[in-house]
């Protein structure tokens, strides 16, 4: 296994990364701007700003195939950045929200993006030729919190959201014009907007964290502030779940995961390095850190710390150097994003966090 | 260190370890604000169970986790009139000065002597890991703090009663 | 008659969608079992009490926790929690990790794990049973002078403090065996024991 890439860019916490499609730009929230890195060598430079947003930016992501970029932020908008000769021009798209956006990604397609918000709505925000603007569609109905993530399927018309209200759901985008007809799956058949293909929530609650769909589009994980994953494989239209399997963990909390393959799950959070789940319909384990730490045992070190601390304080004076994590990110991780797969199965991917620093880990 | 006070320290710390998971969240409720949860008490659902870690009748932690903020409060043993009198000084010379102490609460929670707020903006800033060691630190501080102070009281009071107490000649 | 003052009224209160009124009930899962009443959790305490006459200390621990009382009322589970420190205290310190590891261990164990260490919370935040009303003020001199007489600091931890510190030695064994997690679930989960 390669040693990962770590880039740290700054001291602020990154609310988002995105990188494009050929890995040489890179996108990263800060604060109210959206700051462009560009690679030279092995390290990322600054390029641009992306300046227009009033308060911190939730999130960013970078379209693969047209290159623009959406932001969104807590000041209630989303841009579209398209770049032109003179600089990134920004869009604004009538989200129609009264509360922060908190989550933006685009749809597979790039025809669509959705932003999530407190306002418990979903804006489902598509391109409108005539009046040359982006205009939003609200999914609303059975949301009771703030959404807090959001993911894609991979036929761009199902979304799945996690909220504060604890429940991960996965709704319908169809917008008619925008999107083709999709194929029926185990999630559903027809699927006009704002249909509720699930709804699923934990014994022990917690808000919902992170989200994701599994390469084929069928299975979803969902991590949750009761530290745990769950990973749920539908049956059918309107009937319960074939499997629904919580896995109880004894971390901190997971804030963001990818699937890797069918039978793979990486995850990462409060405890500032990803971990590895494996399993299939019949049980999901994990089985521990993707990280390689030098040293031994952090854990049991860290437990210790307090009573060597006074005692060093009292011996010499001064306190050890434990200032440092032993862990590469220094902080909460934020997101985790594939970095580069062929169909499905991950070969790198990226992490960024409160520290303000992008790792690329290499499986 | 004295024999129970270890596991009661033990237990503040994977507790505080436990809710200091927070992160960056905008209020819900007032448009374009970015409030302590805990402290605006608006959204019941953004708000965790509060954990209570006891020593005694009267040492005792109170930890009220929420989505982006965590309070913190403390109840400082005080055995009888002098300790709290002794006490209540110390909290208000610490609150007083609160401005630059970042994580002090100006005003204790009811019940408590003493409260701390910690923000998702104080764990981007800070070592989350150093400051649950700086809230371990000060319970252990103050406690000596206290006894140390007594002592030095009932000296001082015993020295004064002495010398006004003196017979003439 | 009192007059309402209008502008101090929180508005919010009486807006159904606001965000103050929060439906927590949908925050508890379908698989709530029925809720329980004092007699039920009497009922279970005394089964409980059989096993740990008998010496199956484990066993009455593992029962205590399958049979909480989620969706009780206040007063099953006060009954209940009782019973739990009865067994917690009944249970020698030397043995505390071989009994939590039986107990945690298996099939459902990570939930009985969950469950003891809201047992441990509840426990530590509940007023003090029993000698408790002692008054903490026993120290004072009679001249109520403020000056009392130096004595040891810890002498007036009583049968409370006696209680305390076995809750802080299982949770000190537990979080060595379920960890982190289980203290972020005892906040998280709705369902309070």
């Amino acid at each position: 296994m390669a040693s990962p890439e770590v880039h740290h860019l700054f001291h602020n916490p990154i609310a988002d990364h995105s990188f494009s499609p050929e890995k040489a730009t890179l996108a990263v929230a800060r604060d109210s701007n959206v700051e462009l890195y560009q690679k030279t060598g092995s390290k990322f430079s600054l390029t641009d700003e992306l300046k227009g947003h009033e308060k911190t930016v939730t999130g960013v992501d970078i379209a693969p195939n047209s290159g623009r970029i959406v932001t969104c932020s807590q000041d209630r908008n989303a841009y579209v950045w398209e770049r032109t000769a003179t600089g990134w021009k920004p869009t604004l798209v009538l989200l129609r929200i009264n509360r922060a956006a908190t989550f933006v990604r685009w749809s597979p397609s790039e025809q669509k993006f959705a932003v999530g918000s407190g306002a418990r709505v979903i804006a489902v925000c598509y391109f409108e030729e005539e009046n040359d603007w982006w205009i939003s569609k609200h999914l609303k109905k059975p949301i009771r919190s703030t959404i807090t993530t959001l993911a894609w399927h991979p036929n761009s018309v199902l979304l799945a959201a996690g909220s504060t209200d604890s429940h991960a759901r996965v709704l319908s985008s169809y917008i008619k014009g925008v999107d083709t007809r999709p194929e029926p799956s185990a999630w559903g058949e027809r699927l006009p907007f704002n249909t509720i293909c699930g709804e699923f929530l934990n014994d022990s609650a917690g808000w919902i964290q992170g989200v994701s769909f599994s390469p084929s589009g069928n299975a979803l994980a969902f991590t949750g502030h009761d530290s745990s994953v769950t990973v749920v494989y539908p049956s059918a239209p309107d009937q319960p779940p074939l499997a629904m399997l919580n896995i109880t963990t004894r971390l901190l909390p997971f804030n963001s995961l990818i699937w890797n393959g069918e039978n793979e799950i990486i995850a990462a959070g409060h405890d500032c390095e990803p971990y590895r789940l494996r399993g299939d319909e019949s049980g999901w384990q994990l089985t521990g850190t993707i990280e390689n730490k030098t040293g031994s045992g952090a854990g049991t070190i860290r437990e210790e710390s307090a009573l060597n601390m006074f005692r060093q304080m009292d011996l010499k004076g001064q306190t050890q150097a434990d200032t440092q994590l032993k862990t590469i990110h220094q902080n909460t991780i934020n997101t985790v994003r594939v970095y580069e797969e062929t169909n499905g199965v991950v070969r790198q991917f990226s992490t960024s966090g409160v520290d303000g620093r992008v790792v690329v880990w290499t499986l | 260190m004295s024999q129970s006070l270890r596991p009661y320290l033990q237990c503040v710390r994977s507790s505080l370890t436990a809710a200091l998971a927070i992160s960056n969240f905008a209020s819900q409720t007032s448009e374009r604000h970015n409030v302590p949860e805990i402290e605006a008490q608006s959204s019941p659902e953004l708000l965790l169970n509060p954990l209570t870690i006891s020593r005694n009748e009267n040492e005792s932690v109170l930890i009220e986790p929420s989505v982006n903020s965590v309070r913190i409060s403390i109840r400082i043993k005080q055995a009888d009139e002098t300790e709290r009198i002794l006490v209540h000084k110390l909290s208000r010379f610490l609150t007083a000065r609160a401005e630059s102490f970042f994580i002090l609460r100006r005003k204790p929670v009811e019940g408590y002597d003493i409260s701390f707020l910690i923000t998702n903006y104080h764990t981007e800033a800070l070592l989350k890991h150093k400051l649950v060691d700086f809230l371990i630190n000060f319970m252990e501080e103050v406690d000596k703090e206290i006894s140390e102070m007594k002592l030095f009281l009932n000296a001082r009071a015993r020295f004064v009663a002495t010398s006004y107490l003196t017979p003439f000649d | 008659m009192s007059q309402i003052n209008y502008r101090t009224i929180n508005i919010d209160v009486l807006d159904p969608e606001s965000s103050v009124n929060f439906p927590m009930e949908s925050l508890l899962p379908a698989t709530l079992p029925a809720p329980g009443t004092s007699s039920d959790a009497a009922g279970v305490a005394s089964e409980v009490r059989q096993l740990l006459r008998s010496g199956d200390a484990e066993g009455a621990l593992r029962h205590a926790l399958d049979t909480a009382p989620l969706a009780g009322d206040d007063r099953a589970k006060e009954v209940h929690l009782a019973t739990v420190i009865e067994v917690l205290q009944g249970i020698r310190q030397g043995e505390m990790l071989r009994v939590l590891e039986g107990v945690c261990g298996g099939s459902g164990g990570s939930e009985r794990a969950d469950c003891l260490m809201k047992y441990l919370y509840k426990g530590m935040a509940a007023p003090a049973q029993g000698n408790g009303a002692q008054s903490p003020r026993r120290g004072i001199s009679p001249q109520s002078t403020g000056f009392s007489q130096i004595q040891p600091r810890n002498v007036g931890e009583g049968g409370s403090g006696q209680q305390m510190s076995v809750l802080l030695n299982w949770h000190e064994k537990l979080v060595e065996v379920a960890g982190t997690g289980s203290i972020v679930r005892v906040m998280t989960d709705r369902r309070t024991v």
